[in-house]
Order: structure tokens, then sequence, then C-alpha cells
């Protein structure tokens, strides 16, 4: 299996679509691997330990059916294997209480879901160049 | 004998009941009990028999036979006594009638300790009075009320015995009496309503009075008649005599009022001395045995009927008490508020008393009705019974003695009665009563009771019977048990009644905390839940507006539906802040207003591209408040002056801020279109837009929000606005 450089989790496959789109309109090479639900998610994040194969960047939508972002940020947390990875929390509600929770709980951001497809685009721009530069600048 | 030297200091220590005389009209002679001798006799026994009292002495009964007692010869006198003593009474054979030298006598049997009294006495009346005490006694009883029945009793002991005057006395709680009926002689001065001091009567008489229901003296000018014996330091003790001379101090008191003949007849009522009926005669005038054994029954009866009617009287007042207190009762239960149901009926708690005027306290609101204090005059009274009374009842009938200030409106209150609904007193109930007898017409100085003659201090009753006026002041007719149990039945209706209405609004306050909570949440929810596929649109719109394939037609409806999307979520937006107000915590701080209002205005600016306007600043004191929430408030508030002001030619607006009673209130103040005041109400609710912006932008939130934060904070939001010509919103925040 290809390393993936970004692992989002997102239930809705609109979303998921437009974060496709907008992640090839940003840079065609990124590879992004998406799952739609907790439980998927926490397979893979188990088997990421085993085959060594370690996501630049987790993206975790807020509000998941059954294991909720905040529940999968917790368990990555507890992998030692992924301690260092990047996660940010991407999520409709800019609730300063989910915001608080998130950062808590460990996150390295909080992302409100930009609002139509051109501000998708230079969100997916900034996430890109501000942890995969430093990505790099750390290799 | 009777060594005790009476003044004015020791006559209620007078041992009354052994003067060692009896009243000369009649003569005695005592027996011992167990042999029959003679012991004590009268020394006027000589007057009527022929014999001296010192021959009589040591003798048996049975030598009085000899003196001719009776005609007939068969006649025992011993006989008579055992007679009576194996009866164990002497209630058949007394009065028993005697001819002395011709003229009819009663011999009167009672019994004195180790004696037998044997008292003699004229017979004077010459019919039988049976008949006429029965038709007195029941003419008597027609009378309806307590003072009818007291009159008309005083009206037949009148034609039974003609005295000239009759009153009926009655004894008060501190037991001084007054006249409460009359019947006498027209040319007579009234007595009427007199008040008479305590020391008039006696303990001890009064005690007497108990045992022998009436008691007559004859003649206050006749000389009374020593009673000789041979037995040493045992005074004969007369107090179940009917001769026993009289007290000198009693006699000087009649003396004084110009009485010739005195007679009273005992009322009794459930054991207690109720009062007396006392009957003078203004010349000497015996009344015959039987007589006065009517007027006993007279009395009796009356006695009787006072017990009945008082009972009555007391039970129907208590009725009244309840049945207002029951209608109250009913009040509290279907009135909204607990004061109105308390005064605002036609029976109020003023019924449950015989109080004039009543003060409810109740939630820092005074409610009076009747007669009443000045209300700070209350407040002030409320205010000390508060720190003055750790009791829930506290009644007086002379408040302006414990609580001077009262004295400035004792005419109405000289008497209150308070009742504490709540524990800590800011809940009570004041009941008045007014100061009741403005005068007392005494009948001579009670406080003057001794006279002094000749520059000798001269013992003796007073001797002015003027009427003597006593303003008794500050006093109010007491509070009846009666009125204290109705009052405590109250209270506990009234404490159910708030604990009942209490949980009644804790349920329905928890109810509504539910509601609310359940509608935050829920518009929380939903317009989180309504974001998700709305962004969806917006972005698949922007897709479709990159492919290339679609014409320009297809293209402006893509806009068309971007921009409704738009639309759409800065809707659902306002609406989670709006719920974001209802469901967060306050915490106040102090809010810098000049930082905060720059930076709204900077940002409304640029927002409405507002560079045409015109923007002065006024005084900006800083708020305390929840500064996110506080700058929501104003970024609302300046984006609309801003917004409906951006069609007019020279767009101005004006924020200030001024310091007023306890507030600080700003204003926000635009040249723009207006409100029209038919919309006043509309403005602050959710989703109303006016007629004149249906062009404009908007949500018809901004200002629900404004008003939902104001609120939240304790403040004020308010505005005045003319159409066309502009608006200005207040808003006031409390100053801390």
């Amino acid at each position: 299996m290809k390393t993936p450089d970004i692992f989002y989790v997102e239930d809705d496959t609109d979303y998921a679509f437009f974060m496709q789109t907008a992640v090839s309109e940003v840079k065609d090479s990124l590879n992004l691997t998406i799952v739609e639900d907790g439980t998927e998610a926490l397979r893979r994040l188990q088997s990421f330990e085993e085959s060594k194969i370690k996501p630049k960047l987790i993206l975790l939508d807020l509000n998941l059916p059954g294991l909720s972002g905040i529940d999968l940020l917790k368990i990555i947390r507890d992998i030692p294997f992924l301690r260092s990875t990047p996660v940010i929390l991407f999520s409709t509600s800019d609730n300063p209480d989910d915001v608080k929770a998130c950062m808590e709980f460990g996150a390295n951001a909080y992302l409100t879901k930009p609002d139509g497809y051109d501000n998708l685009v230079k969100c997916v721009h900034s996430v890109h160049d501000f942890w995969f530069n430093q990505h790099l600048r750390l290799n | 004998m009777n060594n005790f030297s009476v003044d004015l200091t020791n006559c209620d220590k007078e041992p009354i009941h052994i003067p060692g005389k009896i009243q000369s009209h009649g003569f005695l002679i005592a027996v011992d009990k167990t042999d029959l001798n003679i012991t004590y006799v009268s020394e006027n026994v000589s007057k009527f028999l022929d014999v001296t009292a010192n021959q009589l002495l040591d003798k048996p009964l049975a030598s009085l036979n000899q003196f001719t007692l009776q005609q007939d010869s068969d006649f025992k006198i011993e006989d008579l006594l055992r007679l009576g003593i194996i009866k164990e009474s002497f209630d058949a054979i007394t009065p028993y009638p005697l001819t002395i030298n011709s003229k009819p006598f009663y011999l009167i049997i009672s019994v004195s300790n180790q004696n037998w009294l044997l008292e003699f006495e004229p017979v004077t009346l010459q019919y039988d009075i049976q008949s006429s005490i029965g038709r007195s006694a029941s003419s008597m009883l027609q009378g309806k009320s307590v003072l009818d029945l007291l009159k008309g009793a005083a009206v037949e002991v009148k034609k039974l015995i003609g005295f000239d005057r009759i009153m009926v006395y009655k004894f008060l709680d501190d037991g001084h009496g007054e006249v409460v009926a009359e019947e006498k002689e027209d040319e007579l001065e009234s007595f009427f309503g007199l008040h008479y001091p305590a020391s008039d009567i006696p303990k001890q008489a009064r005690e007497l009075y108990k045992l022998n229901l009436t008691r007559l003296i004859a003649d206050v000018n006749t000389e009374d008649s020593p009673i000789v014996t041979y037995i040493e330091n045992t005074p004969l003790d007369l107090t179940n005599g009917c001769l026993r001379a009289v007290s000198p101090i009693h006699i000087q008191y009649l003396k004084n009022m110009g009485v010739y003949s005195s007679f009273s007849i005992s009322l009794v009522v459930g054991d207690e001395l109720w009062g007396l009926i006392a009957c003078h005669n203004y010349s000497p005038k015996f009344i015959d045995y039987k007589a006065r054994e009517g007027s006993k029954l007279i009395g009796q009866i009356l006695s009787s009927a006072l017990e009945y009617r008082q009972a009555e009287e007391d039970a129907e007042v208590v009725e009244q008490f309840k049945d207002a207190v029951a209608i109250i009762s009913g009040h509290l239960n279907r009135d909204k508020y607990l004061v109105d149901a308390l005064v605002n009926h036609q029976r109020t708690i003023l019924d449950i008393t015989k109080a004039t005027g009543v003060a409810v306290i109740f939630e820092n609101n005074l409610k009076t009705l009747g007669d009443v204090p000045l209300e700070e005059d209350i407040w002030e009274l409320a205010s000390w019974l508060k720190t003055n009374s750790d009791e829930s009842i506290y009644y007086t009938h002379r408040l302006s003695e414990i609580f001077p200030p009262g004295k400035k409106y004792k005419e109405i209150a000289a008497g209150i009665l308070s009742c504490a609904i709540s524990k800590d007193f800011e809940e009570i109930i004041i009941w008045f009563k007014p100061e009741q007898l403005t005068t007392v017409n005494w009948a001579g100085n009670p406080e003057k009771p001794v006279t002094f003659e000749e520059g000798l201090m001269s013992l003796s009753p007073r001797k002015s019977f003027e009427t003597w006026s006593q303003v008794v002041k500050k006093t109010s007719e007491k509070w009846y048990p009666e009125e204290i149990t109705s009052v405590l039945r109250i209270r506990e209706i009234i404490i159910t009644e708030i604990n009942k209405k209490a949980s009644e609004i804790r349920l329905l306050n928890d109810k509504l905390q539910a509601a609310y909570d359940e509608l935050d949440t829920f518009s929380y929810t939903v317009s989180h839940d309504l974001r998700t596929p709305l962004t969806s649109i917006k972005t698949y719109a922007e897709l479709l507006l990159k492919n290339k394939s679609i014409d320009g037609n297809g293209l402006k409806m893509i806009q068309r539906i971007i921009l409704g999307a738009d639309k759409m979520n800065l809707l659902i937006k306002e609406i989670l802040h709006l719920a974001r107000v209802g469901r967060s915590e306050i915490v106040f701080e102090k809010v810098n207003m000049p930082e905060i209002i720059n930076d709204i205005v900077t940002e409304v600016w640029t927002a409405f591209k507002a560079d045409n306007a015109e923007l002065i600043l006024g005084q900006l004191h800083d708020l305390k408040g929840d500064k996110t929430m506080i700058a929501q408030v104003f970024t609302n508030l300046i984006s609309n002056a801003v917004k409906y002001s951006s069609m007019v030619e020279k767009p101005k607006i004006e924020i200030s801020s001024y310091i007023d009673n306890n507030e600080i209130i700003y204003a926000i103040c635009d040249n723009g279109i207006g409100i029209d005041n038919r919309y006043y109400d509309r403005v602050f609710e959710l989703f109303k837009w006016m007629d004149n912006v249906k062009d404009i932008d908007g949500t018809g939130v901004g200002l629900a929000i404004v008003k939902r934060i104001v609120e939240r904070h304790n403040g004020r939001v308010w505005f005045e606005s003319k159409l066309n010509s502009g608006s200005k919103f207040y808003v006031a925040l409390k100053y801390r």
C-alpha cells in the first residue's frame, strides 16, 4: 500500500469528493486516502503501526457516526508510532467549546470547513504550504 | 372578738366573714352540733324574746321553746333541727314560719363549722311571690342579646323587690367593674356606663358573693348587734348567715352614696363571679326572705342564660371568623395573586378578626384595608416588629407603651396583632384596633381612695361620688383568643398556599427551562446539520462554474444557486449565534469600549464599503459584561446603522454614551430610512423585516440577538425612530 500523504476521515461523501478535487487542484501528486467512518479509520490507523506506514498528515472530521473525530484523536495520540504525525480537526462547527476540546486532546490545528469550493482550495493550499513544507524542512 | 382594725390598705384582708355582729333586724342563735346547746347568741335577742343573751348561753336548744316561739305547743325547735340534720339539708324546712309575740317570723337554719346557725327574721311579704317570679323569668329571657337580657333582669328584679335603683354590674378583666344595665326611679341620676375601681369590692368579698348568692344590708344606719358567747378565741363564722353584719368600710361606702339599703344578687358564670345585680334604696327597706329567694332565682336564671348567650354570641363571632377564613381560603385557591385573594374580595382578612384596619406587606408591597396608619408609619412598625419580635404572632392592646412612635396613630392603632408569614418577617400581616375607650367614667376618683378630714387621716372610702372621668389613653380593645386562633388559622392556610404556588412555579420554571434548553439545542443542531448539505450545494455549484460545457445562461443560474446558498448560510449562522447567546454563561468583565467600537467600525465600514459614511464618536464609557456578546451587540447595531443609511446622500452615524441613574446608556444614531412606528413592537422579534427594507440584505435575527444579549445582561434596549429621517437605538446596562 502506498504511503498516504494525507489520511482523511470523512463520512460526508460530497465533502470527500470536494476535498479530493481540491487536493488534486492544489497538487496533483498528493496522495489522499479517505475513509468514511470511525471504525474503518481505527482499523487503518492500527495497521499503519504494523506496516510502518506513516501518513504525513491526518485530517479528522469532528462529527462522525460511531467513533467521533475527538475519539479518533485520543486513539491516535495513544499510538506511539503516530505521535509525531500532525492531526488536524476539520469541522463545520465553529463552537469554541469544540475547538477547545480538540486542542486539549492534542490536535495540531482546528479548521472550520470552508464555505464553498474556492475557499476550500484556498484552505488546502494553506494546509499544504504550512504542513508539507515544514515537513520537508524537518526532514 | 374582732379586733381587726380596718383601713384601706388592708381592707382586702378584713375578716368580713367573722364580724362578731349581726344586722339587728333579726336575731341569731347558734347551737353546738354535738349536744345542741346554745353556744352563741346575738345580744338583741332580748328585743324579740323575753330573755337575755347571757341567759340562753350554754342552755339546751329546747329551752328556747318556753319563750313561746310558736303558738302550737307541739312545736319543738330541736325536732325541726334534727329533722334537717337527718335529711342532711335544710332546704325543705327553711324558711320555717314561726310566730313570736304574735308577729310572723322566718327561721333560717344554716351551718357554721361546729355549730348550727339559727337566724330569725321578720316576715313582711303578705302574698305568695312564687307566681310572679315565673313571669319575671320568662319576660327577662325574651331579651335577644346579652344586653337586652341584662336590662330585662334589672327590670324584673326591680318589680320584685321595689328598690329605687337596680344595676347590673359586670367585672372586667382587671377586676374593676362597669354598670352594664340599669333600671331606676326616673328622678335618680343614672350610673349606667360608670366604672368602679377593683378596690370597691375586695377579693374576699367576691369570694363571699360566690358562696351567698344574695346579700341584704337592710339599713346602714341601724346599730349592729354583737354576738355573745362563752367560747374563747373562736369567733362565729357567719359566711352562710343572712344576718351577717356588714364591714364598717362598706357601710361607709354605701353612706357616701346616700344608700340606706343595699341588696345584691351574684351572677356566677362558669364558676366565676361574672358580676352582680346591685340594688340600692335611698331609704331603709327590708326585703322579705321569699322575695330575696325569688331574686336569687332570677339571678341564677340570668347566670345560666348569660353563660348560654355569651357562649352563643362567642360561637357566632367564631363562626363568622371561620366563614371569612374559609372564603379567603377559597380565593387563595383560585386567585393568581395571593394579596388579591386576601384583600380584593367582599370578604377580606379584615373579617377574620374584629380589627378595624389591616395592612398586608407582601413582596415589598403594602396593601391596606380599613383604618390604618400612614404608609410610612406601617413600614416603620413592620421593621420594628422584624427586629423586636421572634414570634410569628405578636399582639398588644397598648402598642405605644412598647413602641413609642405608635403614639402618633394611637387613635387608629392603639392595638396591633401581627402575623409574620415568612420566617424573615418580610411577609407580614398587621391588624389594627383603635384606641377603644377614650373616656372611662369612674364613680369616684380611683387614684384617690383616701380622704383627709379635719387634719386627721380618716381612713374611709371616698366621699365624693361625683363622676370622675379618666381618659384611658393608648389602649385598644383586647385581642381575644378567638381572634388569635383565627389569625393562626389563616396563617397556616396562606403558608400552605404559598408553598403550593412556589412548587407550582418551580415546576413550571423547570418545564420552561427544559423547553428553553431543548429549543436551544434544537436550533443549534438544526443549524449545524443544515450547514453541511448547504456547503455541498454551494461547492457543487462552484465546481459547476468551472465546467466549460455550461453556457452563459446556465452559469447565471449557477450564480443564483450560490447566492441563495450564501444567504441561507448567513441565516443559519445568525440563528446559531442566537442560540449560543441563550446557552453560554455570561462572564462579567470590564469591556474597553473605545477599543471594541473602533474594531467594529473598521470591520463594518469595510464590509459595507461605507467610505462615504460619516462617523461621529462621543464619549465611550466602558461597560461590564461578556466581551464577545457586547461586541456582538454593537456589531449588529452599527451594521444596521450603516446598512439602513447607505442609500441616503450623506450617511451619518453617531455613537456615544452617558451615565444616567446607575445605568450606562449607549446611543447609536443614524440618518437612514428609519422605522415605521407601527412596527415598534416587532422590531426585536425574530425574522421580522419592515416593509421599507425589503431590498436590504438582512437575516431578521440581528436585533433579536441584540435584545437577547442585553436582556441576559439585565439591561434594556429600545429605539426612537422617524420614517425616512433615521433611527436611534439605545442600550442601557447597569453601571457596576
